[in-house]
């Protein structure tokens, strides 16, 4: 051997050989653990198809009648889609802007003290499980809701868990997502840019308003895309709270009236329809599923957009 | 303190080892109805008591989940809160499941509201009428001026098929506006917190906390669901594939319902026990 | 930067003007200033009223959880406590208990007898009277025995819950306002009027009478309250749906699941995390690998029980119906993501340094990774780790077709491809909504809510100060 250090044809050939095969095995691992959202589409896709082909695409989303069990079975989902809309946009309009407002309070205005107590706390938030906000729905602010009703019956709310109670919570639960992923973009944007424009004379809200937040408007508006699909996807809480009646309220935006989610419906009816003989009942939550996925595949996609987008941006691209 | 929260820890770890020794188990899985939950769980209690060896479990997913369990082999006996379907009955025969249906039970499907509701009771056609939608409001029924909240149940549950088929007749639906609650548990709830709120439970879920109306004027309780005048009562049933083995966990547990034990945990949790010879 | 373009401009500085404009620009400008500083103060106030308002949640959120939650463990427990816990746990001393319950005994002995009196006096009374007497003394009689557990002189029920009385003070307090106040409502206005009148009117002149005497002076002679702590709680089995014991099987339920969905997860999360770092180049197969891990995590909860119930139970057949390793293979997909993204910040987070130094030492790429980078990542990969644990514990959805029910025993490693098992998340949600009697079993529900929020935040805190500590070791 002419140099121990050297290493032979052989020697090289092999190592070479190892890496390709580590390569390959770590790849196939990580396929399948990326690839399983493919089976999760094709599973839910092909448990969903027999209900398309037997009853159409048009009732289910436009038609307002679900009597699953009603023989003969009506599946017009209407209602459900606009329930799941309404609380998740509801929820939305709640949170979004305190959200925003907390993570420029805490980005930009508290100490850097109370921020590192802060933080975890919100962390820690978005931590609880949402069976016990579900809980927290049911036993504190229904009540609530339902005195209030009491009080002031003109409001015509005559039921403690309605759209407005989910809507609340599902606010609450989306919050501690909005806040900790605006305030990464906040601080993301720089200093340089603040003292650009503090130096330029501007105050603090002017400065926030119109630099930092522009700068960061990417990292929110994602913030904002995981809110909403945090939001619709819940189920535990629109189960418990939402008073779940697949009607639609008069006037269609009426939030104090009790409404119906796709979660909560397929979380709740799933236990009763019927599996072994393929039901329509059973295919029909499938296809809600699939809409669920569906929508929340696209909020991802658009999220993906528009980071990618802002990166190139900040590249100077 | 510290020793106690010591002591938990301990057990905590030494359960995890007894986990770990296999048992000679008697077996048994019980899914199907909320309404007949609470004497299927009194059973299994009662026979956990009696004898360790005793593993079961019980699922309160509805009737129809129930039979699909026991369609599927996934469950020894699935409670149900009405009879089996004649879809599930031709299922079961082409899989090949042999269905036993035991009576387990009587029940009245009792009508209740908020106890600040000045109705005493209503007809059945009237309790037709404000499920329907046809009548909305209180007043129209002689009660306060309130608007009326209907609770219904999924409309798969067995306790809504019942209320159909007694109540509202075939093929009439419930009123798009009424409120679904997934089990009896929830109607309650609900019914305790809304004053204008009307819905139907399991007579054994009934408490103090809302008031029960008379149908046609007959009252329900287990008097009147055993002498045949309540209108809208029925049976409970527990369903096995094929007759259960002798000295099995399942023979044991079915064979409570005739016993002087079971019928009288029946009754305690409120439901009606089985006559003599059924 | 686009954005920058859009800095304020100087307007807001006194505009240049002649002499004679001088003042009225000065004060226009002051106005303007003025506005500016308002405007800057409200944007603070509104800051601080955002960050207020999740506070409030928050606090809304914990304080009765942890207020009604501790209630569940610390509690003033009645005799009727120590009873259950002596009979059904064979907890406690025997003698003492024997001893307090023939001072209970002798205290409660004169409503027994009360009732026996009551019973004989009865058919002294005239039509009517009788009737009412009797039905309200069979409602009192079932307030009581409700209080105080069964009588003496009658058959042992078969249930526990109708054999024992009440073991908490604060539900017997409740019970015996029961016992007190009759509540009625009054339909005779325009809206029903609850009237709420002692119960002793109607029994006034009866041998029942005194009982009321008895009940309102000292009750606690009857039921000898004391401070209690019950870290069995945690461990005990539920007896009789959650009336007396504890939430162990639901405790190790949770514990189950989330060690097998962790299990599971782990190395599929560490190897895809670090094949994307280490290996993945720039290709089409990574950004759609990414892509799709990215979906992943998106996919609403309910449908990962979806595909656990279409894919593992009824293709896969993993399990013949609901079991806890369905449960966990679901759990496991759900996070997944977050495991390979924590992983992946992490293995990123390990400076290059380390990673040039050994190459340059002769290592190759493997021994790189399991040597150097994976060992540096490590507590950054944990803590990812252990906030997916606390995920996994805390998810209702994905359990309810695939593992949850709600009544069963403790789970054994040996029965985890057969048995379902409770699970305190689905099994909180059961006994709030599907209970036969909510209100008698709030403190479990508290109980249970405490225990789970206090699982998952306790890995939580954990992953915290992980963090901290990383950050701090990374600062050198």
């Amino acid at each position: 051997m002419p140099n121990a250090l050297e290493l032979t044809a052989a020697q090289v050939f092999r190592r070479r050989l190892a890496e390709r095969l580590g390569r390959s095995v770590l790849l196939m691992i990580t396929s399948v653990a990326a690839l399983a959202v493919l089976g999760i589409i094709f599973f839910i896709a092909r448990e969903s198809i027999p209900f398309f082909r037997d009853h159409g695409v048009v009732d289910f989303f436009f038609k307002n009648a679900w009597y699953p069990s009603h023989n003969p079975p009506e599946f017009g989902a209407a209602a459900i889609f606009l329930g799941s809309l309404l609380v998740t946009a509801a929820a939305i309009l709640f949170s979004v802007p305190i959200g925003i407002l907390a993570a420029i309070c805490l980005s930009d205005m508290l100490s850097f003290r109370v921020r590192q107590v802060v933080k975890p706390i919100i962390e820690m938030l978005a931590a609880v499980p949402s069976v016990v906000f579900g809980f927290f729905a049911l036993t504190i602010i229904a009540p609530w809701l339902q005195q209030l009703g009491e009080h002031w019956r003109w409001l015509g709310l005559d039921s403690g868990t309605n759209a407005l109670t989910a809507s609340i919570v599902l606010g609450v639960m989306a919050l501690p997502t909005i806040v900790s992923v605006s305030e990464d973009a906040l601080q993301a944007v720089g200093r340089e840019l603040r003292e650009g424009s503090y130096a330029l004379g501007a105050t603090r809200a002017e400065t926030l308003c119109k630099v930092v937040v522009p700068a960061a408007a990417s990292g929110i508006f994602s913030a904002v895309l995981l809110g909403i699909m945090r939001a619709i996807g819940e189920t535990m809480v629109v189960w418990m709270a939402s008073g779940n009646s697949a009607r639609i309220p008069e006037p269609w935006f009426n939030l104090l009236q009790p409404i119906r989610t796709l979660t909560a419906t397929i979380a709740g009816d799933m236990g009763e329809a019927d599996q072994t003989t393929g039901s329509a009942h059973y295919s029909v939550l499938f296809a809600m599923g699939l809409c669920l996925l569906l929508f929340s595949f696209v909020c991802s996609l658009a999220g993906e957009r528009v980071v990618a987008r802002q990166k190139r941006r900040m590249q100077g691209r | 303190m510290k020793k106690n929260a010591l002591a938990v820890s301990a057990s905590l770890l030494l359960g995890g080892l007894a986990a770990l020794a296999p048992a000679a188990d008697l077996r048994l899985a019980i899914d199907g109805s909320t309404t007949v939950g609470p004497i299927a769980k009194a059973f299994a209690e009662y026979l956990t008591r009696q004898d360790a060896r005793f593993n079961i479990t019980v699922s309160e997913s509805g009737s129809g989940n129930g039979a699909k369990s026991l369609l599927n082999g996934t469950c020894d006996i699935a409670t149900l809160s009405r009879d089996l379907k004649s879809g599930e009955k031709a299922a079961m025969d082409e899989k090949g499941v042999k269905p036993v249906v035991h009576v387990c039970g009587h029940d009245a499907l009792t009508v209740v509201v908020h106890p600040s509701n000045k109705i005493t009771g209503l007809t059945v056609e009237q309790l037709r009428d404000v499920y329907t939608g046809k009548i909305t409001n209180w007043k129209e029924l002689g009660g306060f001026d309130r608007k009326i909240v209907i609770l219904s149940r999924d409309s798969n549950s067995g306790t809504f098929e019942c209320f159909g088929e007694l109540v509202l007749g075939k093929g009439v639906k419930v009123s798009s506006n009424a409120e679904t609650a997934g089990s009896n548990g929830a109607v309650l709830q609900r019914i305790q917190s809304t004053p204008g709120a009307i819905g139907y439970i399991g007579l054994g879920y009934v408490t103090d906390a809302v008031k029960t109306l008379a149908v046609n004027g007959v009252e329900s309780s287990p008097e009147t669901v055993l002498d045949g005048t309540y209108p809208i009562a029925r049976k409970l049933f527990m369903v096995t594939n094929g007759e259960p083995e002798k000295g099995s966990a399942a023979a044991m547990f079915l064979g409570l319902i005739h016993s002087k034990e079971g019928r009288e945990m029946t009754e305690e949790v409120g439901f009606v026990p089985v006559f003599d010879g059924e | 930067m686009k954005s920058t373009t859009t800095l304020p401009e100087t307007r807001a500085l006194p505009p240049r003007q002649d002499v004679h404009a001088n003042e009225e620009a000065v004060s226009a400008a002051e106005k303007v200033l003025r506005g500016r500083r308002r405007r800057d103060r409200l944007f603070s106030i509104g800051g601080g009223i955002s960050i207020a308002v999740m506070t409030f949640f928050l606090l809304l959120l914990v304080i009765p959880i942890l207020r009604y939650g501790v209630g569940a463990y610390v509690y003033r427990g009645t005799i009727e406590d120590r009873r259950v816990q002596l009979e059904l746990f064979e907890r406690g001393n025997a003698d003492r208990l024997a001893q307090e319950w023939a001072q209970v005994s002798a205290a409660r002995a004169p409503i027994y007898k009360a009732f026996q009196d009551f019973e004989a006096e009865l058919s002294t009374r005239s039509g009517a009277q009788r009737r009412t007497l009797r039905k309200e003394g069979k409602k009192l009689h079932e307030l009581v025995s409700g209080l105080l557990g069964v009588f003496p002189d009658e058959p042992i029920p078969t249930l526990l819950r109708d054999r024992y009385g009440k073991t908490r003070w604060d539900q017997a307090q409740q019970q015996l306002e029961r016992i007190l106040i009759m509540e009625t409502w009054d339909y005779s206005g325009e809206e029903a009027v609850l009237v709420r009148s002692p119960r002793r009117d109607v029994f006034a002149g009866t041998a029942l009478e005194p009982v009321f005497d008895l009940l309102e002076t000292d009750p606690e002679s009857l039921l000898l309250p004391r401070w209690t702590f019950y870290p069995q709680f945690l461990t005990d089995a539920s007896m009789d749906a959650h009336f007396f014991g504890g939430i162990g099987p639901e405790v190790r339920g949770t514990i189950f699941l989330m060690l097998g969905a962790m299990l599971l997860a782990i190395p599929f999360g560490i190897i895809a995390a670090v094949y994307f770092q280490e290996y993945a180049g720039g290709t089409w197969v990574t950004s759609l690998l990414r892509s799709c891990v990215n979906t992943l995590s998106g996919v609403p909860s309910v449908v990962f029980g979806l595909f656990g119930l279409a894919f593992f139970i009824n293709t896969m057949h993993v399990s013949p119906g609901k079991s806890v390793a369905a449960g966990a293979l679901t759990l496991a997909l759900l996070v997944l993501p977050l495991v390979i993204r924590a992983s992946e910040e992490a293995i990123a987070a390990v400076p290059h340094t380390y990673k040039e130094a050994a190459l340059a030492l002769g290592a190759g790429r493997w021994r790189t990774v399991l040597t150097v980078i994976l060992p540096a990542a490590m507590p950054g990969i944990l803590t990812g780790i252990v906030i997916s644990m606390g995920r996994a514990a805390g998810e209702t959805a994905p359990i309810i077709f695939t593992a949850a029910v709600s009544v069963g025993r403790a789970v054994r490693l040996g029965d985890i491809f057969t048995e379902a098992t409770p699970a305190l998340s689905w099994n909180l949600y059961n006994l709030c909504t599907e209970h036969q009697s909510i209100h008698e079993v709030v403190h479990v529900q508290y109980g249970m809510a405490l225990t789970l929020v206090a699982l998952v935040l306790l890995f939580n805190l954990a992953a915290i100060i992980l963090r901290a500590r990383v950050a701090r070791r990374l600062k050198g």
